[in-house]
């Protein structure tokens, strides 16, 4: 959980505006990157750190909303907060439901957009460290032979030792073996827990 | 085919041939005849000399008889019975009375034609009776020479001069000729011919035959009057067939625009009946055949109050030239209802009191025109608000930019200052200062652009402004049955002002009270606009309405812009109005109208170029 602290990129092609984001943002002590067009901003390289980004749906070239649908395709997505000269609640609509944070009427109240930040950050990071787990699970998923997989995806379908040995044609002596194997691997304390663990990394569930 | 001269004997032949067909048949057939009349009058070489045909002074030398007046006196009572009996054969009649008196072989007339180049022969008695028809040129033979001499002559053997007269046998041995006369005016000759020698014609034969001449000029008159009367029955005839034809065609034509229902026809007289009319002209005034044949329909009740007057201006047109231009009008239908119709009328033939009229049923055209004009107001509307619209969003986004900026730095800069962080303030403080610049420049921009217009004054009418102004707001007018008066003073000075804000301040006043009226129930619906000089200085402009009137709650913010009582108003006419009449130094403000409704009045100084 000592995560660094995230970064604020800030979208916005008038640039006296994106100033004052950069600076209101700076002055609550967030790193800010700012860019003054969505491609710009997609062809940066960005930090591994928790992130969002305020966006202004009005842009030259490729649009807000655009830049929220690629990001989504591209599984890239960070928390978006949207800004807006004069939102309609179409557009609105067409935002939220694409996982918008946020979206902001402008001339909107500072402390608005530092509280959508702070959640939008709040929401990378849990969601960075949900991934997180899922990978640590994964890779302890490959450590298990051919034969504990096969086990495992029947231990947690729930067939009892002799039908999995009966499934599997060997003695349930053996599959006994496989499964403390399973257990220690992949580091359950109990049943439940690598049932929970198979769910989240999705593994195949044999019929 | 006219050469004689040079024709030789069977030629000449051939050509009186047809002249003679079969012996005693009458031919009349002058116009054939006259073809086969030799025209040309040349002298052939080789013809003898008039002089040796001649042998009139034989005439006094020959013994002489006595006169035998009894005989002369009873061929003029039968020619003269002749004549009243049977005028046609009058000629033939005449030849034959002239064969008898003079003892002749054979006797006849020649007439010269219309076209005066030759004689023809329309009656002959005697030997020459199947030569009837035939005839010699005018210029060149017998008739002509007693004509170009005017007196009688007697020939012999003419033949030897005149070849042409060889096949026109038996042969004359001699030929007396008598010319006659009509209004002094030699036409033709009467003749008598002695086939051989045992008859010599002397002087009482000449006395008989001038006799004779003078019946034949009065016979010759008598039958000219009847042909011109017979031409004339005729030709009275053919013009009756020809209008009689014209009429069944024209009738068969109306009786299918009748017919046809197409569009209504009417006859109608002046004690307002409908008499007649058919299916179509029914239809359209809503009335069955039966309303039409009890005499129950009058045009004059089937027009409404409002229409009488255009009723009446057509009856003066149609009395005073028969007929009236085809003008606009409405009906009142059996059920109540009005329908708009174009009706043209005219006074029948020969008749004051009775006419016909034809009326084109006009509402769909009319319908058509409300949606059209309809679907205008609101695109016009539509278009006004979007403008604006669209004008304000992109206003206010030209402004929010900079605003949003000095917000976002003023609030950044709070947070330095509590952080200690005073470079960093000064810096946000900064930009809120450039941002404020950009947002009043914006400000500026867009109060130029609003400039951009300028007044263009100019001297005007007064009242001929406001006569361009009514006649722009006529069809509003009459859509929603407003009684429109103008009271236009003639002492109105012309004024120093702006043409375009005075039409669409005074188009907008009018139109805000039609518009007030147009939704009020029943009650009248007046609208007066009038104009007058006021305080030898101004010139005073007001229109006032007969409508609902102003809420006093509302007096305060008329002109307040985006005020407005409307659903689909802007809230801005009377705004705009106010700020063109106050930039031409008037004043523009509304009261109550007694007994109800409101007025909009303004004044505007007459003003000078300096003031502009």
């Amino acid at each position: 959980m000592t995560e660094p602290d995230g970064v604020v990129f800030v979208v916005d092609d008038d640039a006296s505006l994106r100033e004052s984001l950069k600076d209101l943002i700076r002055s609550v002590g967030l790193r800010v990157e700012a860019f003054a067009s969505a491609q710009e901003f997609l062809g940066s390289k960005r930090p591994d750190v928790p992130g969002c980004l305020v966006l202004d749906v009005r842009l030259n070239g490729l649009s807000g909303l655009d830049l929220q649908k690629r990001m989504a395709e591209a599984d890239t997505a960070i928390p978006i907060i949207f800004i807006t000269g004069h939102g309609d609640i179409a557009m609105t609509v067409q935002a939220m439901k694409a996982g918008a944070v946020e979206f902001l009427t402008k001339p909107f109240r500072d402390q608005d957009l530092l509280d959508a930040i702070q959640q939008a950050l709040e929401r990378d990071r849990n969601a960075r460290e949900q991934r997180a787990k899922i990978e640590e699970l994964h890779s302890r998923y490959r450590l298990l032979t051919p034969r504990e997989r096969e086990v495992m995806a029947l231990v947690v379908a729930g067939l009892l030792n002799k039908q999995i040995a009966g499934d599997l044609g060997t003695s349930e002596a053996s599959v006994k073996v496989h499964r403390q194997h399973v257990m220690e691997k992949m580091g359950a304390g109990s049943l439940a827990e690598l049932v929970r663990m198979a769910d989240k990394i999705g593994i195949p569930t044999p019929k | 085919m006219t050469n004689p001269g040079g024709g030789g004997r069977g030629q000449l032949n051939s050509r009186f041939g047809v002249n003679v067909p079969h012996g005693g048949e009458n031919v009349t057939d002058s116009a054939k005849a006259k073809n086969d009349i030799p025209l040309e009058a040349s002298i052939p070489d080789g013809a003898v000399p008039l002089e040796s045909i001649l042998c009139t002074e034989e005439l006094h030398r020959r013994p002489w008889r006595p006169p035998d007046y009894g005989k002369e006196n009873r061929a003029l009572v039968a020619l003269a019975i002749a004549l009243a009996d049977s005028p046609g054969t009058i000629l033939q009649t005449l030849a034959e009375k002239a064969l008898e008196v003079v003892q002749a072989d054979s006797a006849g007339l020649s007439l010269l034609t219309k076209d005066e180049k030759s004689f023809y022969w329309p009656a002959i008695a005697g030997a020459w009776q199947p030569h009837i028809g035939g005839g010699t040129p005018r210029d060149f033979g017998p008739c002509g020479d007693v004509l170009d001499r005017n007196v009688p002559m007697l020939f012999t053997h003419w033949e030897r001069r005149y070849p042409y007269l060889c096949p026109a046998t038996p042969l004359a041995e001699e030929g007396l000729l008598v010319p006659f006369y009509v209004n002094g005016k030699a036409v033709g000759t009467i003749w008598a011919i002695a086939h051989n020698n045992h008859r010599k014609f002397d002087i009482e034969d000449l006395r008989l035959l001038e006799s004779l001449g003078r019946f034949a000029s009065a016979a010759y008159q008598a039958l000219a009057s009847i042909d011109d009367l017979k031409l004339q029955i005729a030709a009275r005839e053919k013009a009756e067939t020809a209008v009689r034809e014209l009429a069944n065609g024209l009738k068969a034509k109306i009786r299918c625009l009748v017919d046809g229902n197409i569009i209504g026809i009417c006859t109608w007289n002046l004690e307002s009946r409908i008499i007649e009319a058919n299916e179509a002209f029914l239809r359209i005034v809503g009335y069955d055949r039966e309303d039409l044949m009890s005499g129950g329909l009058s045009w004059r009740e089937l027009t409404p109050d409002k229409w009488r007057a255009a009723d009446e201006q057509a009856l003066a047109e149609i009395a005073a030239t028969g007929r009236c231009e085809p003008f606009e009008k409405e009906y009142l239908r059996k059920d109540g209802s009005c329908v708009s119709v174009l009706v043209g009328a005219a006074l029948l033939e020969g008749r004051r009191d009775e006419g016909v009229a034809f009326a084109l049923d006009l509402t769909e055209r009319k319908r058509a025109e409300d949606a059209l004009h309809q679907a205008q107001m609101e695109l016009a509307h539509v278009t006004r608000v979007a403008t604006l619209g669209e004008m304000t969003t992109s206003i206010a986004h030209e402004i929010n930019q900079p605003l949003g900026a000095i917000a976002n730095s003023a609030s950044a800069c709070l947070r330095w200052l509590e952080a200690q962080k005073l470079e960093e303030a000064r810096q946000s403080v900064t930009r809120v200062i450039t941002e404020s610049h950009r947002a009043s420049e914006i400000i500026d921009r867009i109060r130029e652009l609003a400039k951009k217009a300028p007044a263009r004054k100019d001297w005007l009418d007064v009242n001929e402004t406001i006569h361009e102004v009514v006649a722009l707001v006529q069809n509003g007018v009459q859509r929603n049955g407003v009684a429109l008066e103008a009271q236009l003073s003639d002492d109105v000075p012309l004024i120093f002002a702006d043409r375009i804000h005075l039409q669409q301040v005074i188009l907008n006043l009018m139109m805000n009270g039609i518009e007030a009226m147009s939704g009020a129930g029943k009650g009248p619906r007046e609208l007066w606009v009038s104009s007058e000089k006021v305080e030898s200085t101004d010139v005073l402009i007001a229109v006032r309405d007969s409508g609902p009137g102003l809420d006093p709650k509302s007096l305060n913010h008329l002109f307040d812009a985006f005020y407005t009582t409307k659903p689909q108003g802007l809230g801005m006419g009377l705004a705009i109005s106010r700020s063109l009449i106050e930039a031409h130094g008037g004043r523009l403000w509304a009261t109550a109208n007694a007994p109800h409704g409101a007025v909009f009045q303004f004044t505007l100084p007459i003003g000078s170029e300096r003031a502009a």
